[in-house]
């Protein structure tokens, strides 16, 4: 049994917007959400890179304690477009609880606030009388801490996939839960990824040499993908999730239609962690194609993971150029967000089905001077009017995990 | 601490750290506000921390599993106090 999948709701809470107008409006208008790397009292004056990919705007989560007290930062950003999502959808709470809906969500290392908290008390509260480790802080840290506390909160009573495998994690939870339905697993998986402000994070890649270092007093300046001049990724903090669902059920209830997935891929570069690897990436985007029954000329758009280290740029833009040559345009979304970790792949779904939705293609920020080796692309040269019917969004991850969604825009389904 | 002042201290604690609205000393805490174990559990560390001053046993806790009302709990903690010979 092979079934289509669509996409019938999404919401994403970025650095550049939380609400569709807002995003939009900053990438029509090439507006970063980098910001200075906030105070966290403990790491942030000894990292080298100082600045962030920042949920800066006030939220108005309106989560009762009941549901807060199983939640870490990570789980309020997973919770509130969980909630958009649904609320979007129109689905019954009979649909949501009956085991035909299961949800796929992840987070690159659950709550590290919450983490931080409970070593906190081991390192420095070792005499008090008192444990000061809450009941509820393995709920609230744990790793798969997203989807169960959405899960709880929307009485969601499907599979549970907990993908956590860094910059891949939403990514991933959106492709298995596109293969849940495509085989007849589930008949709709809400999927998805969030990472809260962390700087352990930024100090894991800032200790790899891999950070941005050199725009600190100009933060919107980097990340530079694929530019000359560019030295590294950038963090960043969001969450974002989609709604998929088996496409004759959506048809039939009349949902909107915002963009079917046609294909998806992962695959392993089976050795080294962190290097990026030409033949594995060239596979996983090969790979998706064969998933789709697509040919390589059938794709306009290719979202690159495109980090802005020095080597995984190249890396990435000499596996698209094998598979695609220089049909499609390419824009490295990063270049607005930072590096969004677990959630990247989700948010910079969700930007390509706003954008094609739209009919124009935001270019890569701060790509003033293409790298030399970055040069064989079809670089998207500014904002520019575009009908594009399908998409690839590409995303790789320590490990050596790569992954690589195809989805239609809605208007061609 | 009279019998009184630790009930206003429980209804202070579940008023403002658990969110209860109007909690009353004989209603069911389960069933009138949604009071669960991890609760149960929170709540001790805060009667520990505020009320007692010191920690409770673990046979201690788990005696504190079959408590259903506000009334329960000060029972409870007088019963702890008696025990332990503090005031």
């Amino acid at each position: 049994m092979k079934r289509r999948v669509v996409i019938t709701a999404c919401s994403a809470i970025t650095p550049i917007g939380y609400d569709k107008a807002t995003i939009l409006d900053n990438l029509r208008n090439g507006r970063s959400g980098i910001r200075p790397l906030r105070d966290d009292g403990l790491l942030s004056r000894r990292i080298h890179s100082q600045v962030f990919g920042t949920v800066d705007y006030p939220i108005d989560f309106q989560f009762k304690r009941h549901f807060r007290k199983t939640m870490g930062p990570v789980a309020f950003y997973a919770c509130q477009v969980a909630g958009d999502v649904l609320a979007r959808s129109g689905l019954s709470q009979e649909f949501i609880s009956s085991g035909r809906l299961g949800v796929a969500f992840g987070s690159t290392h659950g709550s590290p606030t919450v983490q931080r908290d409970i070593y906190r008390t081991f390192f420095q509260e070792l005499d008090s009388k008192f444990s000061t480790i809450g009941s509820v802080d393995y709920l609230r840290s744990m790793v798969h801490t997203t989807a169960v506390n959405i899960t709880r909160m929307f009485g969601i009573t499907g599979r549970v996939i907990a993908s956590s495998t860094a910059c891949t994690t939403s990514s991933q939870s959106i492709g298995f839960g596109y293969e849940m339905i495509k085989y007849g697993m589930q008949d709709a998986m809400l999927c998805g990824g969030a990472d809260e402000y962390d700087t352990t994070t930024v100090a894991v890649f800032d200790n790899l040499l891999a950070c941005s270092v050199n725009y600190n007093q100009t933060p919107q300046r980097t990340p530079r993908p694929f530019d000359r001049d560019r030295d590294g990724l950038v963090v960043g903090e969001g969450g974002a999730a989609v709604l998929l669902e088996e496409y004759e059920s959506a048809r039939r209830r009349g949902a909107e239609i915002l963009a079917e997935i046609v294909g998806f891929s992962c695959n392993n570069n089976g050795g080294d962690m962190i290097l990026p690897n030409l033949d594995g990436i060239t596979a996983t985007l090969r790979l998706a194609l064969q998933d789709a029954a697509l040919p390589a000329e059938a794709v306009d758009f290719v979202s690159a993971h495109a980090t802005a280290t020095k080597m995984g740029d190249v890396i990435e833009a000499q596996a698209i150029a094998a598979v695609y040559g220089d049909r499609p345009h390419v824009s490295g979304m990063k270049s607005y967000l930072g590096h969004t970790m677990g959630t990247c792949g989700a948010i910079e779904l969700i930007l390509a089905i706003y954008m094609m939705e739209q009919g124009f293609l935001a270019p890569t920020l701060n790509l003033d001077n293409v790298d030399e080796r970055c040069r064989m692309l079809r670089h998207t040269p500014a904002v520019i009017d575009s009908d594009a019917a399908i998409a690839a969004i590409q995303n790789f991850a320590f490990g050596g995990v790569n992954t690589c969604l195809l989805v239609k825009s809605g208007k061609r389904v | 601490m009279t019998r009184e002042e630790t009930t206003a201290k429980i209804i202070a604690i579940l008023s403002e750290d658990f969110e209860f609205e109007n909690p009353g000393p004989t209603d069911n805490l389960r069933d009138d506000h949604g009071f669960d174990s991890i609760d149960a559990i929170e709540l001790l560390g805060k009667i520990e921390q505020t009320i007692l001053g010191f920690s409770l046993t673990r046979e201690e806790k788990e005696r504190a599993m079959t408590i259903r009302t506000i009334d329960d709990i000060v029972n409870y903690i007088e019963a702890i106090r008696l025990a332990h010979h503090t005031p």
